[in-house]
């Protein structure tokens, strides 16, 4: 026998289209009382800023998946990931003091903080999650925010408290100019960049060997393993991939926002949290929409309402959608065999 | 009476028997504390309150660091009579580690004053504890104006004038000098930026300007949905936050999206390393004498890092140094005899390029704030 734990889904969908069409109605009336370029201004921030968290929540989405584990620690690898981008400026200098062309610094800052990141993931799975993979669920959870407070800290002791600056256009400090709307380049990049990261693990996902694999673990470890699955080589690419994202999006966060500091992946991880659950946890393409979400949600917020309410008004999207889809927008419901 | 019954009655008559003897022996009570002689012959203890991790670790370091080299300086042209510092990290803003820290320093009977704490919501939590054990507190950074309400008197001190000091004179430079009247005040959500945009808000209304409020969390990294709402009959916009690469951003934002409104900031944002405009820009701040032989001396040792949001903290450390110094002159002081003495400061040509000298409510006296104009990261004194 199986039991539903869900609402009914009509009901609940009734609630999420009036939801989404109520939001909808504001956002075209602010349209026109404060005008299109404004409003145009906001999705290109929205975009630029869901983008980053859209990559974060990719890395929640993949491990709770798997191991079904909130990894809190994941916003912390974020953080090294921007860091690891500045030390790649740092070695080989700046524009226009580089020893390097633009493309090539630029390419080796995301190569080193994805690599970088992808490595510390995995070495967080082995030493903080492995021992801990038939323990009762709260003791990973300890041992993830406990590994949070570790990455903090270190960096802390070893760079100290100052925040570090990216230089300012660093790919190009021109943009596009769209009517009265500006696309800085760096924007541009990063949402296409962040776009096509997407694309490719999507693919990746369903289409190679490694990605069915992990289909396959996240839908059942055991069924995975006495198929031939290495479930422990499995996770540990999860967990290399998903860090790798957080790594390309730390160095996204840099080009754009310029600034990283040790504290920066606290509040990230939060909104990639967030952005993973409205997607539907354990959702790649929910985690996807749930960060341009979420980065919509914000932008939107502060331009139309007021910055002070703009977290406030981001988690009553989240609280609305878990009322109207416990799933998330993307997610399986819940089925628990009696 | 089995034997497990019989082994607790006996622990409870044990811990019975401690408690009694506990309450009738006692008697240091707070005041006993702050009388209670210290030998300090060849040398004496302070504290350092400051957030030296967590979220605002990008102010408490410079903190420490600043006092630290005054200990340092001092240690090594006072060798008959050294300082130890003891530091407590606030984590501000989390109160509840301002309070434990403060609690540990307290304990410590050796301490005889204490720099700091940071955050005008920590002097508040740490008050009753400093107080209640004698303990002088003399802060760099905590300038909400109620502090010195009367109710700290003879314990709390501060070498930054008071927001009411700040945000008139910021206001009145607007209005008088730069001859503007539309003004947007952006605080970001904590004590020191609200405070003082409620006093700027005030004087500015006063003075017959037209301003309007908005305000973003420090944590925030993207204000570029903020600027774009930003209209263009405003003329300046007031940015009094306390991280300096925050302003930077947020001036590197309003560049991006083309605003060419004029931006002034405070204090907390006095880093000519860090906060760079390129536009048309103010800050209010301290005279400090920036080529003075301390900070040359500060900079050298600290990678060509002024870290000049810490010289208060510096001057803060001095104060109380000094005042254990001269109640240490026989041999013995108590913190009673330091408060006395932190009442009775008066440093004629401080690292802040004022004079420090409290008034009876810890004040002071005739503190008063310079304006800068800020060109690509050079700061000219301007009023």
């Amino acid at each position: 026998m199986r039991l539903r734990l869900h609402p009914p889904r009509s009901v609940g969908n009734v609630l999420f289209y009036v939801g989404v069409a109520v939001a909808l109605g504001l956002l075209l009336r602010e349209g026109f009382r404060l005008g299109w370029p404004l409003f145009g201004q906001l999705v290109v921030n929205g975009l630029t800023l869901g983008s980053v968290y859209a990559l974060i929540a990719l890395g929640y989405t993949m491990v709770y998946g798997i191991l079904k584990l909130l990894n809190f620690a994941h916003g912390d690898v974020y953080m090294v990931g921007a860091f690891i981008g500045f030390g790649v400026l740092n070695v080989f200098g700046a524009p226009p003091n580089s020893s390097l062309p633009v493309w090539l610094l630029v390419s080796l800052m995301f190569l080193a903080a994805m690599i970088g990141c992808g490595g510390l993931g995995v070495a967080i799975e082995r030493f903080a999650y492995r021992p801990l993979r038939e323990a009762p669920r709260i003791a990973p959870l300890i041992s993830a925010l406990g590994v949070s407070f570790f990455l903090q800290n270190s960096v802390l002791l070893l760079l100290g408290s100052q925040f570090r600056q990216y230089p300012f256009g660093l790919i190009n400090p021109g943009g596009v100019q769209l009517g009265t709307v500006f696309i800085s380049a760096t924007r541009i990049f990063v949402i296409a960049g962040a776009a096509v990261l997407m694309v490719v693990l999507t693919i990746f996902v369903k289409r190679s060997r490694l990605g069915k694999a992990m289909r396959a673990t996240s839908f059942d470890r055991e069924a995975a393993m006495m198929m031939g699955i290495d479930a422990d080589r499995v996770i540990a690419a999860t967990f290399f991939i998903g860090s790798a994202l957080a790594g390309a999006a730390g160095v996204m966060f840099g080009l754009v926002f310029t600034q990283v500091f040790h504290f920066m992946g606290f509040v990230a991880g939060l909104k990639g949290f967030t952005a993973a659950v409205i997607g539907g946890i354990g959702s790649i393409p929910g985690a996807m929409v749930g960060g341009l979400l979420i980065g919509l949600g914000e932008a939107f917020a502060t331009g139309y309402v007021s910055s002070t309410y703009q977290d406030l008004i981001v988690f009553c999207i989240l609280i609305f959608v878990i009322l109207v889809r416990p799933s998330g927008l993307f997610g399986t419901p819940a089925i628990q065999k009696v | 009476m089995n034997r497990r019954t019989g082994g607790v009655a006996a622990l409870l008559a044990v811990i019975a028997a401690i408690a009694a003897v506990a309450v009738t022996t006692a008697t240091a009570t707070p005041n006993h504390a702050a009388r209670a002689l210290v030998g300090c012959k060849g040398g004496a203890t302070i504290g350092l309150l400051a957030p030296i991790t967590g979220p605002a670790a990008s102010l408490g370091e410079p903190q420490q660091r600043w006092a630290r080299f005054f200990v340092s300086r001092w240690n090594v042209t006072h060798k008959k009579f050294k300082i130890t510092m003891r530091e407590g990290d606030t984590q501000l803003p989390n109160v509840a580690e301002a309070t434990k820290a403060a609690q540990t320093l307290a304990s410590n009977s050796k301490i005889l004053g204490i720099a700091g704490p940071a955050g005008s919501q920590e002097v508040v939590a740490t008050t009753p504890i400093l107080k209640g054990v004698g303990l002088a507190y003399v802060t760099g950074s905590a300038t909400r104006t109620t502090l010195t309400d009367g109710s700290r008197s003879g314990y709390f001190f501060r070498v930054v004038p008071p927001d009411a000091v700040q945000g008139p004179t910021v206001a009145r430079y607007i209005v008088n000098i730069l001859k503007k009247k539309n003004v947007l005040i952006i605080d970001d959500q904590e004590t020191y930026s609200t405070g003082l945009s409620a006093d700027a808000a005030g004087e500015l209304r006063s003075l017959g300007a037209t301003v309007s409020r908005d305000s973003v969390s420090q944590s925030a990294s993207d204000f570029s949905s903020l600027i774009s709402r930003i209209n263009n009959n405003v003329d300046v916009v007031y940015i009094p936050w306390q991280l300096p690469p925050k302003a930077q951003l947020f001036a590197q934002q309003m560049r991006e999206q083309g605003k060419r409104q004029i931006l002034f900031s405070s204090d907390g944002t006095f880093d000519p390393t860090t906060y760079k405009p390129a536009q048309t820009a103010y800050n209010s701040f301290f005279p400090v004498a920036r080529t003075n032989k301390v900070v040359t001396a500060y900079k050298r040792s600290h990678g060509g890092q002024p870290d000049f949001f810490g010289t208060p903290t510096y001057v803060a450390t001095q104060v109380v140094v000094e005042a254990v110094a001269k109640a240490c002159k026989n041999g013995s002081a108590s913190r009673a005899e330091v408060r006395s003495n932190i009442r009775k400061t008066n440093i004629k040509k401080s690292l802040l390029g004022l004079r420090v000298r409290f008034t009876a409510n810890g004040d002071l006296n005739g503190g008063r704030f310079g304006i800068f104009r800020v060109t690509n990261g050079n700061y000219t004194p301007v009023g």
